[in-house]
């Protein structure tokens, strides 16, 4: 081996990747892209929505009873429509998510000692709003109920609506805390995967691989000189995330940097050898596009990283201990969220060096025999 | 690591007890079922324009890869330059060259990074490196073209910069996998003039092409068929020793109804195009003159036939050999 070629390869590398301008952009922009995306969009802080009122009691307790909605920062009353038919259109349109429907007599109700119904409406066609927008609704009426019942000490049976229904999660921050690790992970496998198999799979194409292997140059030569720069690259962008997510995402970080260095490393070598492997079945760059496709989708999907495994079905479940990235995740999000450390997180880090072991090896044995044949 | 440092020129060897720059004996390369190179002898002299010949699918790039060290055969030696390449890979790498017909440049690297990467890869003092970068630059007429993308450059330009990227490291042999396909015919002709001139300072080429008309330009041919040597020797052994028929050459304006009716016509062994006109084999003791054929044409129907003898080309014994071996 020398090191001379291999710096000369690396050399070549960086230079070949100067020079496409385009690349460059995407390796920035893709996770700053998806920072955003998984930051901002699926993590979405449900604040601020845009509520109707349909007052037709019109009376001290209705107005009391809007006020806490409007000040709970979590709706915000846009429309005040005077009938329930003028509020249907609103509703279709999306003009407004929910609606607050507070009907005729409320407050006599009320002082009579009755149930006094009202009607909460919330746009079931997003299921995340319509969970999370209802829960707060239950919570700000379970609240109103409790401190009407304080102030006039009246004992009223079933006020309102069941004020029983309480939001079991924090919507507000869980998602984007666990998201992020986890995009950091994801990051990692898919600029591996797709940049270095696209790399090696234009070399094979422009025939530069064939000419390189009729030099001196030797294929662990080769291979070093290829992996390096995307991992050095890869590292960037972990970083950038990282980075994104801790300083502007302020995401919570209470584990250790060891366990979250030994842990990316490990998924590195499972990420390196998926990617040689696609290099490997893919003559043109077109088919190992499609080659990373059939692997990113199951990984997306089953890994945990955008639907929680817990809420699969019980016989999907078991697959999601075939995909390398489940692992990565437990590993990240453990360290970050929960602050685990190695003797929490061993058989997360067992199965990405099981990962690592049989995908980086048999990709290593196969590409030095591809090059050989 | 290589037994000997590639800095250090070595003489052209021209007496004729020098060991071949190539010898094969039973080289074998099989593809699960498929044997692509079966069982072939050759001797290539030191300092010769060398032709391996043979249609898209014979084994000729197989063969080549075996030599190269890159392929493993699967039995028989091969020995190039003195080594056995089989055992010792490494120990030749540094004394071949090898172009392909895509060229191989990186295309989004300039003529002066392709350079230095080979330069740099071959371990060529900075010197040396100067030296050959500033003949490869002349050779190549890319002088002030230094940092050119090579993806910019046009064919002709691509490969001469790739030839001079090849033997930067001044090769004993260079191996050419049909260097000239996709090129046009005055850029061949500028390509070949450049191979005479490293043939003329001692380097051994071994050139595959299909084009028939480069078979010409070598000192020897092999001519390769679904894995095997089926002739070898100077172009004008081979015409002599494998073609003892007469050629016809036919031109007619009708030239698809022309080659049906010689391939039924009796006295005719073997009809095919050759360039514009066709070529009509015979036997030597055919009694089927000229005159005879273009009577024979002209009674069947076919306007202005013009025929001629004409004397075997590459090309035609090419054909015959192959309709032989079918």
């Amino acid at each position: 081996m020398s090191g001379k070629r291999i710096r000369l390869l690396i050399w070549k590398e960086f230079t070949q990747l100067r020079r496409d301008p385009l690349l460059i952009r995407l390796l920035l922009v893709m996770p700053v892209a998806q920072l955003i995306l998984f930051g901002y969009v699926v993590a979405v802080d449900i604040r601020n929505l845009a509520t109707a009122v349909v007052d037709l009691d019109r009376t001290v307790t209705s107005r009391k009873l809007e006020a806490a909605f409007s000040g709970s920062g979590y709706f915000t009353i846009t429309q005040t429509p005077r009938t329930e038919d003028d509020l249907r259109p609103l509703l279709d349109r999306g003009t407004v998510k929910v609606a607050l429907v507070i009907p005729e007599g409320t407050q006599d109700r009320l002082t009579r000692g009755e149930t006094a119904p009202i009607g909460i409406i919330v746009d079931g066609s997003d299921s995340q709003i319509s969970a999370v927008g209802s829960g707060y609704a239950s919570q700000i009426v379970a609240q109103f109920n409790a401190d009407r019942r304080e102030a006039s000490g009246v004992a009223i049976e079933a006020p309102g609506i069941d004020a029983r229904v309480r939001v079991m999660f924090n919507p507000t921050l869980d998602p984007v805390n666990t998201m992020i690790p986890g995009l950091i992970a994801a990051i990692m496998m898919i600029s591996l995967m797709v940049i270095m198999s696209q790399a090696v799979v234009k070399e094979r194409e422009s025939g530069t691989l064939e000419q390189m292997f009729v030099t001196p140059i030797k294929a662990t030569e080769y291979l070093i000189g290829k992996l390096t720069p995307y991992a050095a690259l890869a590292t960037a962008q972990m970083l950038l995330v990282a980075a994104g997510g801790l300083f502007w995402f302020r995401v919570p970080f209470n584990g250790s940097v060891w366990v979250v260095l030994v842990g990316l490393t490990l998924f590195m070598f499972t990420c390196i050898g998926l990617g040689l492997l696609v290099s490997l079945v893919s003559r043109t760059r077109h088919q190992a596009q499609q080659a990373v496709m059939f692997i990113m989708i199951p990984t997306m999907v089953l890994s945990g990283f955008i639907f929680p495994i817990q809420s699969m079905p019980a016989i999907i479940q078991p697959l999601t201990n075939l995909i390398p990235l489940t692992f990565a995740l437990q590993v990240l999000r453990g360290a970050f969220v929960k602050g685990s450390d190695f003797a929490a997180l061993a058989v997360p880090m067992l199965a990405l060096v099981g990962f690592g072991v049989v995908i980086f090896g048999a990709s290593i044995v196969a590409t030095r025999r591809r090059i050989a044949e | 690591m290589t037994d000997r440092p590639d800095d250090v020129p070595r003489p052209p060897e021209k007496d004729a007890g020098a060991e071949p720059a190539i010898s094969l004996r039973g080289l074998t390369k099989t593809f699960g079922d498929f044997t692509a190179v079966d069982g072939i002898d050759l001797d290539v002299p030191r300092g010769q324009i060398f032709g391996f010949l043979g249609p898209n699918g014979s084994g000729k790039t197989t063969t080549i890869r075996m030599l190269t060290g890159t392929l493993r055969p699967r039995a028989g030696t091969a020995r190039v330059l003195g080594v056995d390449v089989v055992r010792h890979p490494d120990r030749v790498k540094r004394r071949i060259g090898y172009m392909s017909q895509k060229f191989a440049l990186f295309e989004d690297m300039t003529v002066d990074e392709n350079l230095r990467f080979y330069a740099g890869v071959y371990d060529l003092p900075a010197e040396r490196f100067a030296a050959q970068r500033e003949y490869v630059l002349r050779m190549a007429d890319l002088v002030g073209r230094e940092d050119e993308l090579t993806r910019n450059l046009s064919v002709g330009w691509r490969q001469r910069l790739a030839l001079g990227a090849a033997t930067i490291h001044s090769p004993e042999l260079l191996f050419l996998d049909e260097p000239t396909s996709g090129v046009d015919p005055v850029a061949r002709r500028q390509f070949w003039d450049l191979l005479y001139d490293l043939a003329s300072r001692g380097v051994t080429l071994f050139v595959t092409t299909h084009y028939m008309d480069e078979a010409a330009h070598c000192n020897r041919l092999a001519f390769i068929y679904r894995g095997r040597i089926i002739a070898d020797g100077s172009p004008s052994e081979i015409r002599s020793e494998h073609m003892d028929q007469r050629i016809l050459d036919i031109s007619t304006p009708d030239v698809d109804a022309v080659l049906p009716w010689l391939e039924a016509a009796d006295d005719v062994q073997e009809a095919y195009l050759s360039g514009a006109s066709l070529h009509a084999v015979v036997a030597a003791d055919s009694p089927l003159t000229p005159a005879a054929l273009t009577g024979r044409l002209a009674a069947a129907g076919f306007a202005r036939p013009d025929v001629v003898e004409v004397p075997a080309t590459i090309e035609d014994v090419f054909v015959n050999l192959v309709a032989r071996h079918r």
